[in-house]
């Protein structure tokens, strides 16, 4: 403050304690501004770190990388990171670049970024969204480069997978399906029609098997193998069948018996099957991280539905590199693609990350062809169903497990609820339009 | 009431608070009881005492490194303390220049400005994602600290004004129009008397503005596309997903993110009631 | 002031404003006249190459039929011949061109859409008729397809940018506008106005040049506005305003200015995309559909839980549970944190806050996670105390109280910090000289307590309940809608429409603005019923 002549007329009492005040203000100023002062100097300098951190972190990819999201963790990262370190050593002028986006977003960020062209080159991705995204634009179709010898590389549902509308948009990089796991301990021979299974007695308070029966992907085992549908030939909805509500009836009676948990989900049939409280699970290759040391255990594939003669067949997931309609160099990219796909990549994969590898020339391999759980997992793929892919597909999941919900609670019947789930999915997907 | 009750009903009283204290942190002693016990499965034991000891979790916490080799905890502690430092400058210089001016003149919309921050609260978050998403993309700040602090300044500022101008407003005027006879100009005033007399408003303010970043997930995981960019929240999430649940992970995260925050509420733990308690009163 | 800066001034605010509307009427243009343009020359192309003739600059070519592979139905092998031959059409081809694979993509995509019955497939670009598209990655090309006897003809056009931002027209106009305005102001009287409103006018010459009608209707009401404003003497009424209270405007300007941006405008965004549908990529005009859609239910029962009146209600009993307990607990603990005789407050205070300082998606999963399943942590306490388990998520009241008591958890700090510094700054003397005058404990309650707390309590509830009515995380990763998406509330539902349900943007921008009336409805009338019980008691 600047100081001022002192008024000369006689001051009042508040005007002096007013000076008094502002006397002891200012005396005690340097302090208190001191301290009051990195708010408000930081302010006058703000604008300027701001401008700068706007120059430094706005734009940072890299002039001619090809940028590849994935959502892997642990050993198949690593295995990701090692193809992808082999593609640098071999082209240092075209450099591949990783980037790990987590799984829970990964898809919802592609939709939004691509089409702005934020997006990346190469996404690794489930195949249950080719449809959306084909039907989006979002990706790009990819038979122009791939003929049948390139195909032959890999297995023919791997593939027909990664089909869509007569174009083909991926190469598959990993297939995924439930399997049988047992306790060696708990069941000497694991069971291989679902009467054996029923018949398994693990002791008090135990399950025959554990998995996780309230959501559709868990369930689908049963489903198929009952005869049920999701998608019939013309993609139609076809989810309302008897075969189905024979599987929910099928799933509903385990629980009734005691043979296996309610409601479970991965991280319960993980804690039961490593405490010895389940005998068997049903569950993926991702399952082998859970089971806790010290636990025998062996996987085979799944038992055969004894009412109807089919195996149980759950769905097959293929994991797949997809690329963006937007890719700003699509040459590379493919070659990118090719490359992380090959059989060498393929076999380091299975070997580093026990990976269900798609490549055929992988298994002949001995160190894949001799590990037992990858051979149970290889077999499992005769007897999957494919995964639909069409908008439809996206929407059941919810309505699906819902439905599964009150029914194995006992709540309700399997025929109304599936109803109840075909109007629901026929009501969200809209008529398509001129 | 003046005099203390009897000594009995003290007791009562002391007893019902320590129980409702237990209740009230058991959820937080069981994140602590699984930071420490190994495992990645939930506790299925109701006791919040961990069974067996390990400091496996921080360990893997630390020393987790990501796909480029560097250390994950490291660069996402990082980014989380400069946006949520940047968040709280920008939040308090932003809020405490609209409250003065929201206390202290007249000027036609006053009222209907002061509304409009209230009024701005009732968005639901979650529904402005997708034009936020397009809105920084067009200024082309996605992926960029800057976009965050930008985006959680402006999602903090409601509430900041609404305390500050409360405070401003329980200020007695005759300093300023002190000032003012004496010469200093609005500004000067502003800065020199008003700021320094608001230590525990400013004080809650910059809590809350370092808490609304520190702690938000949701627009940081939709902003920022590159793992190097994530903050803490992000990564602690992502041990705890739909397929795969590393409780104990999660658990080491959840205590390791919740110290900073813990540890500014008990160092500013006597503004907060006084602070809070002047906006409300006259707000 | 003098009339020509007067008049100058103020046509330069409706000319900065004009200046917008021309531009965006501008951008508008330019990349319709790019389309059209580079679609028609790529049209023009492929007719010339069926009949064997090229046009110069554009690459024409005829795609033969496919051959699939017998193994694999979308493995097709084609021939491509560009006028010196036929050869295949494959990326290793002898001659084979980057473009190679345009084309290849644009005859399957030709004939997948001829031969289904719907066609369905945008590519983000125009799609007509003729099957003529703009390429969507932003070079300017267009490729036509045309059917021929002996495959299809295509043709591709090389890449234009759209019309540069025409600077000097706009300035031209500026100037020849201000000219207009200060000629009128020279001349003076109702002239002046004249001459701004001709100004403003001229600006809307570049726009009836591009043929864009409705910006250049919006410039004249600017115009008309402006006018009608001077002579109403609201302009000078407006900047002497803005001059007098330019210290208060000064202070204001930055968090207004990043609110506008940052807060305002995806608002905007938001309110207006509610009108528009959104399905796999393209966006649809549909008026008030969504809304309609939502409003009435969408045709379903009321207690089927996708009814939005359904899930009103649910959200609605939410709320005021949960502000009931909140301000219950938290006032209550306040009232006993806040005893003269009671020790270590500070200590006390600091391990109730807990709840609310450690972050709440956190707290979310831990209560999740102590819900969830038979020997959840919750239901082993059960156990301990000799009750059985409840399977929490199975039914609607359980789950329900489930989300209750986690947000309970969460708020009533909030309310309990509040209600402290409330009862701190009540003044002891009221207390002594009530209890002197023989008051009871709940008479001293109710005539000095609750009058002080009311002020304080009040904004605290309003906001509090609006947090509550918007909160996302816990019902989200508690319940997560569970039994079959009855517990779930209005954000929720919106969240799930916008990111479940098919990316339906439309209805979840929809359900945001309706979810954004109904606060400000409770917002405006629960303030005033409260002020009034205030102003009755």
């Amino acid at each position: 403050m600047n100081p001022r002549p002192e008024p000369t007329a006689p001051s009042t009492d508040s005007s002096t304690r007013m000076r008094l005040v502002r006397a002891a203000l200012g005396w005690r100023a340097p302090a208190v501004v001191s301290v009051a002062a990195p708010p408000v100097v930081k302010r006058r300098r703000l604008p300027l770190v701001l401008l700068v951190l706007l120059g430094l972190l706005g734009c940072d990819r890299g002039s001619n990388a090809t940028v590849l999201w994935h959502a892997y963790n642990g050993a198949e990262r690593d295995a990701l990171v090692a193809s992808a370190a082999r593609w640098n050593a071999e082209h240092p002028d075209r450099p591949l670049e990783l980037v790990a986006v987590p799984y829970g977003a990964f898809a919802d960020k592609l939709t939004s970024a691509i089409p702005g062209g934020n997006g990346p080159d190469l996404f690794i991705y489930p195949q249950d969204r080719i449809g959306d995204w084909a039907d989006s634009g979002v990706i790009e179709p990819l038979e122009y480069w791939v003929d049948d010898a390139r195909a032959d590389r890999f297995s023919d549902e791997a593939v027909a997978a990664m089909a869509y509308r007569g174009s083909l948009w991926g190469l598959p990089i990993a297939v995924k399906s439930l399997a049988l796991y047992y306790r060696t301990d708990l069941v000497a021979n694991p069971p291989r029609t679902t009467d054996e299974l029923v018949s398994i007695t693990p002791g008090k308070h135990g399950y025959a098997v554990a998995y996780a029966n309230v959501d559709l992907y868990g369930h689908a085992p049963w489903l198929f193998g009952f005869g049920g549908k999701i998608l019939d030939e013309d993609g139609r909805i076809a989810i309302a069948t008897p075969e189905a509500a024979a599987a929910m009836t099928f799933a509903r009676s385990l629980v009734a018996k005691g043979l296996a948990p309610d409601h479970a989900e991965g991280p319960l049939v993980a804690t039961l099957f490593n405490e010895g409280k389940a005998a068997t699970a049903i569950s993926g290759p991702w399952f082998q991280s859970d089971i806790a040391a010290g636990v025998p255990w062996k996987v085979t594939t799944l038992p055969l539905v004894s009412a109807t003669g089919k195996f149980a067949s759950p769905f097959l997931g293929a994991e797949g590199i997809l690329m963006s309609a937007r890719a700003h160099d699509k040459d590379t990219a493919f070659a990118v693609m090719d490359a992380l796909t090959s059989d060498v990549a393929a076999i380091e994969r299975a070997k580093l990350a026990r990976q269900v590898v798609p490549n055929v020339h992988a298994f002949d391999d001995p160190a894949i062809a001799g590990d037992p759980t990858l051979r149970a997992f290889r077999d499992q793929l005769a007897h999957t169903a494919p995964m639909p892919k069409g908008a439809a597909m996206r929407m059941v999941w919810t309505p699906y497990k819902t439905a599964l919900g009150e029914v194995v609670a006992g709540r309700a019947e399997p025929g109304p609820q599936l109803l109840a789930v075909e109007r629901e999915v026929t009501s969200y997907l809209v008529p398509e339009r001129k | 009431m003046k005099q203390a009750p009897r000594a009995h009903v003290q007791i009562l009283i002391y007893v019902g608070l320590v129980i409702l204290c237990f209740a009230v942190l058991y959820p937080v002693m069981l994140v602590c009881k699984k930071a420490f016990e190994p495992g990645t499965q939930f506790a299925l034991s109701a006791s919040p005492i961990p069974t067996a000891f390990t400091l496996d979790h921080f360990s893997q916490l630390f020393t987790e490194r990501g796909a480029n080799g560097e250390l994950l905890f490291l660069r996402h502690a990082v980014n989380s303390i400069v946006v949520a430092l940047l968040t709280t400058v920008v939040g308090v210089s932003l809020s405490c220049t609209a409250a003065y001016a929201l206390s202290r003149f007249k000027f036609p919309g006053r009222k209907t400005g002061l509304t409009m921050f209230l009024v701005v609260q009732m968005f639901p978050a979650t529904l402005l994602l997708l034009p936020l998403y397009v809105i920084l993309n067009k200024l082309g700040l996605l992926n960029s600290v800057a976009g965050l602090v930008l985006v959680y300044s402006t999602t903090a500022i409601p509430f900041c004004v609404w305390t500050l101008k409360g405070y401003f407003d329980s200020l007695p005027r005759e300093l300023e129009e002190a000032a003012r006879i004496d010469g200093a100009s609005p500004w000067m005033i502003f800065r020199r008397i008003i700021l320094p007399l608001s230590r525990p408003a400013l004080a809650v303010t910059a809590l809350f503005s370092f808490m609304t970043a520190w702690n938000e997930f949701i627009m940081a995981s939709t902003f920022m596309t590159n793992q190097t960019k994530y903050t803490l929240p992000v990564l602690i999430q992502s041990s705890v997903t739909e397929f795969s649940a590393d409780w104990g992970l999660f658990a080491a995260g959840a205590v390791v993110t919740s110290i900073p925050v813990m540890v500014a509420f008990y160092v500013l733990q006597k503004y907060l009631v006084g602070g809070l308690t002047a906006g409300a009163v006259k707000g | 002031m003098s009339t020509v800066v007067r008049q100058l001034r103020d046509f330069s605010v409706g000319a900065a404003l004009c200046i917008l509307i021309a531009s965006a009427a501008f951008v508008g243009v330019r990349n319709r006249e790019l389309a059209t343009r580079q679609r028609s020359l790529a049209d023009r192309a492929a007719a010339e190459i069926a009949e064997g003739r090229t046009l110069p600059d554009v690459r024409a070519v005829i795609v033969g039929p496919a051959t699939p592979s017998p193994k694999r139905p979308y493995l097709k092998s084609r021939q491509i011949s560009d006028g010196a031959g036929w050869r295949p059409l494959t990326a290793t081809a002898a001659g084979a061109s980057p473009d190679d694979k345009l084309f290849y993509d644009a005859a399957t995509r030709y004939e997948r859409e001829t031969s289904a019955r719907s066609p369905v497939r945008r590519d983000g670009a125009e799609l007509d008729d003729d099957a003529t598209i703009l390429l969507p990655d932003g070079s300017g090309r267009a490729l036509a397809v045309r059917p021929i006897a002996n495959g299809l003809a295509m043709a591709l056009t090389p890449p234009a940018r759209p019309a540069p931002y025409p600077f000097l027209v706009l300035i031209g106009v500026l100037g020849l506008g201000a000219a207009f305005a200060a000629a009128g102001a020279l001349v003076g009287g109702r002239a002046a106005r004249l001459g701004t409103t001709a100004g403003i006018a001229a600006l809307a010459i570049p726009c009836v040049l591009w043929g864009s009608w409705i910006a250049a209707a919006l410039i004249a009401l600017v115009g008309l506005g402006l006018a009608f404003a001077q002579g109403a003497n609201l302009t000078d009424r407006f900047a002497a305003g803005v001059r007098g209270h330019k210290t208060a405007l000064g202070f204001l300007a930055p968090a207004a200015v990043s609110m506008l941006v940052l807060v305002l405008a995806p608002f905007v965004i938001g309110l207006v995309l509610g009108f528009y549908d959104h399905h796999h990529g393209t966006w649809s005009f549909v008026g008030l559909h969504n809304f309609g859609e939502i409003l009435s239910g969408g045709g379903r029962a009321l207690d089927d839980p996708l009814n939005f009146w359904f899930i009103f209600g649910v959200t609605v009993l939410w709320t005021l549970a949960n502000v009931a307990f909140h301000v219950t607990i938290g006032v209550a603990l306040a009232l006993v944190l806040s005893r003269s005789w009671l020790r270590g407050k500070g200590v006390w205070r600091m391990l109730f806050i807990v709840p609310w300082a450690v972050p709440n998606y956190i707290t979310a999963l831990i209560w999740k996670g102590m819900f969830t399943g038979e020997y959840g942590a919750i239901n082993s306490v059960l156990h301990v105390f000799g009750l059985d388990g409840v399977s929490w998520f199975s039914s609607w009241a359980t789950a329900f109280s489930a989300n209750v008591i986690t947000n309970t958890w969460l708020g009533f700090p909030f309310m309990m910090v509040v209600a402290i510094g409330a009862l701190e700054s009540i003044p002891k003397e009221l207390y002594e000289a009530a209890s002197v005058d023989g008051a009871s404990g709940w008479q001293r309650f109710r005539h000095i307590t609750l009058p002080h707390l009311r002020p304080a309590l009040g904004p605290a509830v309003t906001l509090g309940s609006i947090w509550t009515f918007n909160m996302f995380n816990v019902i989200f990763l508690v319940s997560g809608g569970q039994p079959g998406g009855s517990t779930n509330t209005l954000v929720v539902d919106a969240y799930r429409w916008a990111f479940e349900r098919g990316e339906r943007y439309g209805m979840a921008a929809a359900y945001g603005t309706i979810i954004f009336l109904i606060l400000l409805l409770w917002t405006v009338f629960g303030s005033r019923i409260v002020r009034s019980k205030g102003a009755e008691s």
